[in-house]
């Protein structure tokens, strides 16, 4: 049973390498019910790696996961009943329509016919996708294949939503209608691991943020704790990732740079 | 404006982009891997050398079956065979050629030029800062580059095969005013028919491609347009290499049985010559590598304007091409009606199934989409065929032991045809939909779903096998041979499915269908031939100490099968 206490998401010294490289190395962190969970990081950090792990999409190397006190490894179609995963690249099915597709979902998970009309009715009109439904997948565009996505995440109403670059392609509206839907879930005890290297919508969504640089988790805590850990009280988030993950000092260089090789092209 | 030579070199992109396309389109759900093999596999990228010189080479060997016919008029007609008939079947023979070119050049390249009649390749190309002229001659010598040595062996060959044989053989049989007609009609018929194969094959090519990528709304209608189109292809290819086989050794008989009155010849001779294609061509080289001699003025004058309608038609189907060309290089795929389709959200409904029957639908719906899974699903179709064209002479020479070795053999094919199966249908398990990952899948559940296409498809291509035998002596063998067998076939799917499986989606806790251990994934692969194979061979030999053993040979493994099911996808 879950309760107010136990975590959603436990993970202790999980490391996983591909070959030589080691793209999740020694990281812990917990994701407690009712929290939107951020991991930030640079490209390659180990975000999506970290992910795939607890979906079970991976195989376990060293370390423990327990999702919902289950290990992803053994349990992960128990898990996966429970979770709704958005994963980085939209990829769908390309030749089936949205209508095939969810029905699919909708039968392999089991759910109720009239149930999941009204609720697939509601997600396509709020997202502004109901023309679609009868397209096939190749021709859709990024954004609403992305939204497919999101609502086939959303759809079973899961306890924890996983969500890799949620908002990758999505227009604005859409994505502040995510965005609501989001806080909604959150409001109902439902917890979300959002991973981005978006730092705005890290400040704006994430309740704690783990900042991750080459497989490590260097920083974690909310926006306020991070500003403390960075001595910058009161910075945005940019300047806090950027201390922390030693990057200011070569922002600076590359700008500098930027600007001499731009400004000795100028445009005749 | 940009020179003919620098265009020519741009096409060279573009058609490297159509080739991709194509490739990425048989490749269908499998697309992210295969560019990943092409990432690091350079001999991938240009797949279309082989089959450009193959069919070049099959192009050039089909001018043996018109050569072979023409050269041996001469000593057919002084063997008193009547001329009427000799006609018949010399102008049947090089018409016949006429026939084949195109439609070898159309299998061969299909694929190819498939890719470059789609559109797609020449997006990019309007992002360029290109005139519309310049673009429309790059859509033309991108096409040409699909088919360049095709093209190279199609216009000389003919021509020169006469050249070298007929004078050869028959410089001192006919006169010099025909060798020379000879040659001139011939390097005539050859511009004439290049120019009529090319426009065809645009024609063609463009409608499958139309019919291949249909992005409208997924109707019921255009699968079934899709999967025949396929089988007629396949059938086609499986035919015309059938035909010429028997063409250049069944030649000489031919000349030998005349069926008809001459009479009656004379006015079917007639009647052909001015259809003009592709009868007057082969009309005309006919009559004369014949010298005109036993040659009646109306059959001349028929063929002669069989080959102006000829040259009108292929004039018609050129300006066609062209337009088709025209209309690659600068729109899209299909031109949509401008009427927009009121959409209503209760359009949004749900229709839910079990979930054996879910991923029944699933994979129908990507096997009637995707080239490569339409393939696969084809090739148990060519049992049957198989059946109907490789055994003719066989039993007849071997007697009953042939017959034997013949169902061995086509129980051989029925194992590679069921190993690509169950590669066809882990390859859409594997396609990467990263919803499907999300998914509580069941392993057990979607075994389960594959089972119907071992139980039902294969069996049915055979029994279908069996019957193109009714009512010959062999019948009642054969059909209790298939009959006997029938259950061995599921049996070997499945077991080759969970060998693949246990090989390829091991992991810690449990077994799937997704090929997830790629490495080493060469000897796997050989490995799993192996052993469906083997399995194959195990059961023939067992069947040999007659059917009653091979029944319990069935029914153990059948039974060892469940088990092994139960314990590698537990509930
Ligand atoms: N299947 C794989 N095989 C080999 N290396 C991999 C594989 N998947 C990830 N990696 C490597 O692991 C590291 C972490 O990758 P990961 O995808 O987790 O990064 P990420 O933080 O999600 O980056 P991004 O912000 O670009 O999505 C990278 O160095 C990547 O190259
Ligand atoms: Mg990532």
């Amino acid at each position: 049973m879950i309760t107010e206490k136990s975590a959603m998401v436990s993970v202790t010294n999980l490391t996983k390498s591909f070959g030589t490289v080691v793209a999740v190395n020694d990281i812990s962190f917990e994701v407690k019910p009712g929290e939107i969970f951020g991991l930030l990081g640079p490209n390659g950090a180990g975000k999506t790696t970290t992910v795939k792990q607890i979906l079970g999409l991976l195989e376990q190397e060293q370390g423990e996961i327990k999702v919902f006190g289950l290990d992803p490894g053994k349990d992960d179609v128990e898990i996966k009943r429970n979770i709704g995963y958005v994963s980085e690249d939209p990829l769908i099915y390309k030749s089936m329509t949205p209508r095939m597709l969810f029905n699919f979902i909708a039968s392999i998970r089991g759910m109720d016919e009239s149930e999941t009309t009204k609720k697939l009715q509601y997600y396509f009109e709020s997202l502004e996708a109901v023309e679609y439904y009868d397209k096939l997948v190749a021709t859709l565009s990024r954004g609403n294949k992305q939204k497919m996505q999101v609502i086939a995440a959303l759809i079973h109403e899961p306890l924890l939503l996983i969500m890799d670059e949620p908002l990758t392609g999505l227009d604005a509206k859409s994505a502040k209608v995510v965005k609501e839907i989001l806080e909604l879930h959150k409001e109902r005890g439902g917890s979300v691991i959002f991973s981005t290297h978006i730092l705005e919508v890290a400040e704006e969504m994430c309740d704690r943020i783990a900042i991750m640089d080459k497989g490590k988790i260097i920083a974690m805590g909310t926006v306020e704790e991070l500003s403390k850990m960075a001595n910058k009280v009161g910075a945005d988030l940019e300047d806090i990732f950027l201390k922390l993950t030693n990057q200011d000092e070569s922002v600076n260089h590359i700008v500098k740079n930027l600007r001499n090789m731009i400004n000795g092209n100028k445009r005749s | 404006m940009l020179s003919n030579k620098e265009l020519y070199r741009i096409s060279k992109r573009v058609y490297r982009e159509g080739i991709l396309h194509g490739q990425l389109q048989s490749a269908g759900s499998d697309q992210a891997r295969f560019l990943e093999k092409i990432d690091k596999d350079k001999t991938q990228r240009s797949p279309d050398i082989i089959l450009k010189i193959m069919s070049a080479i099959y192009i050039a060997g089909l001018v043996t079956i018109p050569i072979f016919a023409l050269i041996t008029i001469h000593s057919t007609l002084s063997s008193g065979i009547d001329p009427s008939w000799v006609t018949f079947v010399g102008s049947l023979s090089v018409s016949g050629f006429l026939v084949m070119q195109p439609a070898i050049l159309l299998i061969f390249s299909f694929m190819f030029t498939w890719g470059i009649m789609s559109g797609g390749p020449y997006k990019w190309i309007h992002t360029l800062p290109l005139g519309r002229k310049d673009i429309e001659r790059i859509g033309f010598f991108t096409f040409l580059r699909s088919i360049n040595v095709q093209l190279i062996s199609m216009s000389l060959v003919l021509p020169t095969g006469i050249v070298v044989s007929i004078v050869v053989v028959l410089g001192s049989e006919i006169s010099v005013l025909s060798l020379i007609l000879l040659i001139v009609s011939s390097l005539l018929l050859s511009i004439i028919n290049l120019v009529f194969n090319l426009s065809l094959l645009v024609i063609i090519s463009r409608k499958m491609a139309i019919i291949m990528e249909d992005q409208e709304v997924n109707s019921r209608k255009t699968n079934i347009i899709r999967v025949v189109s396929m089988i007629l292809y396949m059938i086609i290819a499986m035919g015309v290499m059938y035909l010429i086989q028997i063409a250049i050794a069944k030649i000489p008989e031919l000349y030998a049985m005349q069926s008809w009155t001459a009479d009656t010849t004379n006015v079917v001779n007639i009647i052909l010559s001015i259809i003009p294609f592709p009868f007057a061509g082969g009309y005309l080289l006919t009559i004369i590598a014949m010298d005109f001699t036993n040659v009646s003025g109306v059959l001349i004058g028929g063929s002669l304007l069989g080959l102006i309608l000829f040259i009108f038609l292929t004039y018609f189907i050129y300006k066609k091409a062209l337009s088709t060309l025209r209309n690659i290089s600068s729109t899209e795929l299909k031109k949509y009606s401008m009427e927009k389709k009121e959409v209503f959200v209760e359009d949004i409904t749900i229709k839910t199934s079990g979930p054996t029957l879910a991923f029944l639908k699933r994979d129908f719906a990507i096997i009637t989409r995707e080239m490569s899974s339409i393939m696969i699903m084809i090739m148990p179709f060519m049992i049957p065929l198989y059946m109907l064209f490789i055994p003719i002479d066989a039993q007849v020479t071997i007697g009953p032991a042939g017959l034997t070795i013949v169902m061995i053999i086509m129980l051989f094919y029925v194992s590679m045809v069921s190993v690509m199966l169950v590669m066809g249908l882990t390859n859409i398990e594997s396609g990467g939909s990263t919803i499907t990952a999300s998914l509580p899948i069941s392993v057990r559940d979607q075994v389960k779903s594959k089972v119907p296409h071992f139980v039902v498809t294969i069996p049915l291509a055979l029994i279908v096998a069996m019957l193109m035998r009714i009512g010959t002596s062999q019948f009642t063998q054969l059909i209790s041979f298939a009959l006997a067998f029938l259950p061995v076939i599921p049996i070997v799917c499945l077991a080759s499915l969970f060998f693949k499986a246990f090989l390829f989606g091991k992991m810690k806790h449990k077994i799937v269908l997704e090929e997830i251990k790629l490495e080493r994934k060469v000897v796997k692969h050989i490995l799993v031939f192996v052993f469906t194979f083997g399995l194959m061979a195990a059961f023939i030999f067992v069947s040999a100490y007659g059917f009653l053993y091979l029944g319990i040979a069935e029914v153990v493994s059948a039974i060892l099968l469940y088990i092994t099911y139960n314990i590698m996808f537990p509930k």
